[in-house]
């Protein structure tokens, strides 16, 4: 039965490839109907599976990771494209099983959506699963949060592999208690940063001990709800870290985790967050320090996550935000930056980004400094500028256009720095937006 | 100057899908006409306020889980709110804080929550978590004696049952409960409504309906407030409705 599965699925994939269609999803969607929703049931891996989830850098991450084994020499399998669904990781190891379903490698490199975790890893053995952080997003497909972290710690109730979690994330470390018996918990945990404060500085998830109800204190926060935090009744959030980020300067940008000093690209909290993740997993797996340091150093992002374009010689950066963790901290990074600059802000609420669009009340702007102006565009144009005139910012300052090659180019229309921020289907259309720009009046992509 | 107080309740629990946005926007709207607009909060173990010292009160959504933890706090403030409500306090409640106003809410598990009993309506979720009621959401409401399209966005499971006075006539989306025609609960000085989005950013007429409302029950006279510019929220409005109305 599970050959007959597999022949199918390969038949499937080849006929797109014949039709030169994108097999990304599809072949696994079939199989998820024929298998009895079983889709990944049907293949057989021996080797050792690492599984990376999270809301925010699981794509970041789970890159990173499997640099450091390829580096390593090793052959891996990753769905390199974020198909991140039990049915998007059949359709990948569909193309890469053989006709009785096994899988040929030295390592599976996963990213996996939230709440697909117990899905996938009920039917897959997993070696390590690294959990990133939970945030607000897209609230209206997964539900409400505590549904979707009650899942995840279903899953880890019954696993003995690696548990690598952010320990600065209440929501994230709290796995760590879900199975006494697993020895193989590890947190990782990044020092005080610059901008680091002592109260809460945006709106949040996790402020009370999910196993004492008691309000839980923070020694500071990094961003959010993230940060060196403990329950004072039941001691939630007091553990050795496996791993400690500290001397983070983001000016430079520098930061040292496990003795060893990384000079990463990317400027952002996030980002010394994730290398710690990928750090840890190095440490782990005992991957070689020269291929850590050239994997941390040398990681940057294109597809819009901190990507940066000259529009003429207007330095521009764009930033995808799909939730409000994301969008302030782009703000942050613009704040922190001297100088005046300009936002194009672009919103959108296809069904991909959750048809709600009211977390953007959830974005701090009134920390705006230096923002001579902003523009907006995509579909919920107008929610996005209301949303930032009632924050207090000079309406007579605000652009609607909600047409983007049009948005475009009214950022460009004036000298200086340029922010774009843009949320999840927002992102490719702005990038294309951009590219048309510089294609018609000249500039640079990076 | 001109001052109204507001005591936003629950407000670290309650806080779904940009509900203190509103506070943000009742600020603003005030701010901007030189009116001084002060937001207490009020939160589990916080000291017990004086309600009726109060111009309105504010109660936002939250999951399941949160509703439970507030719950028995809320009931200890169950005779400071009555009376305020009686004395003319204006009672701004969104999803779970105008749920927690009406007799009970059953949470899809079958617990139940008991609510103040302010208002004769109760709801019931259904116990299966995926049938909720989410979407964008347009209903007529009267507004100061205007018809106004209040657009919002709404996500809740929870059926209301039993609203002898709705906010509005559901247009577009499903209201009270799934596909029901009525939205909301309203009275004299009672705004009851699933709206999130936050519910006044797009409908700048229900914010000064309040405004006026406090202002004219500090001094007994009508009041009329200073116009604003609102050619974004308007234009705003107009997109949502040209989408979802002339479908």
């Amino acid at each position: 039965m599970k050959r007959l599965q597999i022949l199918i699925g390969k038949i499937i994939v080849k006929m797109l490839r014949l039709m030169k269609r994108n097999a990304g999803n599809l072949p696994g969607i079939i199989l998820w109907h024929i298998s009895g929703h079983k889709a990944v049931s049907m293949f057989k891996v021996d080797c050792p599976i690492i599984a990376i989830t999270g809301t925010n850098g699981k794509t970041s991450v789970t890159n990173c990771i499997a640099q450091l084994f390829e580096k390593s020499g090793k052959k891996i399998i990753i769905n390199r494209e974020g198909n991140n669904l039990d049915t998007g990781i059949c359709s990948l190891l569909l193309r890469h099983c053989d006709m009785k379903g096994k899988v040929d490698a030295d390592y599976l490199i996963l990213e996996t959506d939230e709440s697909h975790v117990p899905v996938v890893y009920s039917q897959l053995k997993l070696d390590t699963l690294i959990v990133l952080d939970f945030f607000r997003d897209q609230l209206d497909r997964n539900g409400e949060m505590e549904t979707l972290i009650q899942k995840i710690n279903g899953f880890c109730k019954k696993f003995n592999g690696n548990l690598i979690l952010n320990g600065d994330d209440p929501n994230t470390a709290r796995l760590g208690r879900a199975n006494p018996n697993n020895k193989n918990v590890k947190y990782f945990h990044a020092e005080r940063y610059a901008f680091a404060t002592d109260k809460i500085f945006e709106a949040s998830e996790g402020r009370f001990c999910p196993f004492c109800g008691e309000p839980l204190e923070y020694e500071y926060y990094q961003y959010s709800h993230i940060g060196k935090f403990h329950c004072p009744k039941c001691k939630f959030g007091e553990y050795e870290p496996y791993i400690t980020a500290s001397n983070i300067d983001l000016e430079k940008p520098v930061f040292t985790a496990d003795g060893h000093e990384y000079s990463p690209k990317l400027n952002s909290i996030y980002n010394v967050y994730n290398m710690t993740a990928v750090a840890a997993a190095a440490k782990l797996y005992n991957i070689d320090q020269k291929i850590v340091d050239g994997v941390i150093s040398g990681y940057t992002v294109k597809n819009g996550r901190m990507e940066n374009f000259m529009l003429k010689d207007r330095k521009t950066t764009l930033n995808l935000a799909k939730n409000p963790v994301g969008a302030n901290m782009t703000l942050r990074v613009m704040n922190e930056m001297q100088g005046e600059k300009e936002l194009l802000f672009v919103l959108n609420d296809n069904v991909a980004d959750g048809l709600d669009v009211s977390w953007i009340w959830d974005i701090n702007f009134s920390i705006f400094e230096r923002v001579t102006r902003v523009v907006t565009s995509g579909t919920r144009a107008y929610d996005i500028a209301v949303r930032i005139k009632c924050s207090g910012y000079d309406q007579s300052k605000i652009v609607v256009q909600p047409d983007l090659d049009k948005a475009v180019e009214e950022l460009a229309s004036t000298e200086g720095r340029k922010f774009v921020i843009a949320n999840y289907t927002a992102v490719q259309p702005t990038r294309s937006a951009l590219k048309r720009y510089i294609a018609k009046h000249g500039g640079k992509t990076e | 100057m001109k001052k109204i107080k507001v005591l936003h309740m629950y407000a670290d629990m309650l806080d779904l899908y940009g509900d203190s946005g509103n506070m943000e926007i009742l600020g603003y709207r005030c701010k901007l006409r030189g009116i001084e607009c002060q937001i207490d909060k009020y939160s589990v173990d916080s000291e017990m306020p004086d309600f009726s010292g109060y111009d309105l009160i504010y109660i936002g959504g939250g999951a399941d889980l949160e509703q439970q933890h507030i719950s028995e706090d809320l009931l200890k403030c169950r005779d400071g709110i009555i009376e305020a409500y009686k004395n003319g306090v204006f009672m701004f409640l969104i999803c779970g804080g105008y749920q927690l106003m009406g007799k009970y809410y059953r949470d899809a598990d079958g617990n139940e929550i008991p609510g103040l009993g302010l208002f004769s309506y109760y709801t019931v979720a259904p116990s299966s978590r995926k049938k909720r009621c989410i979407g964008n959401i347009v209903i007529k409401a009267e507004i100061d004696g205007q018809k106004v399209n209040v657009v919002g966005f709404e996500n809740h499971g929870g059926q209301t049952q039993d609203v002898k006075t709705p906010f509005g006539e559901v247009l577009y989306g499903n209201g009270n409960c799934s596909k029901s025609s009525a939205e909301g609960y309203t009275e004299k000085n009672v705004i009851a409504t699933y709206l999130h989005g936050p519910c006044l950013a797009k409908n700048p007429e229900v914010t000064d309906h309040m405004i006026k409302y406090c202002l004219s029950r500090n001094t007994g006279e009508e009041v009329k407030l200073q116009p604003l510019d609102d050619k974004l929220e308007k234009e705003c409005r107009k997109v949502m409705l040209g989408r979802l109305l002339n479908k």
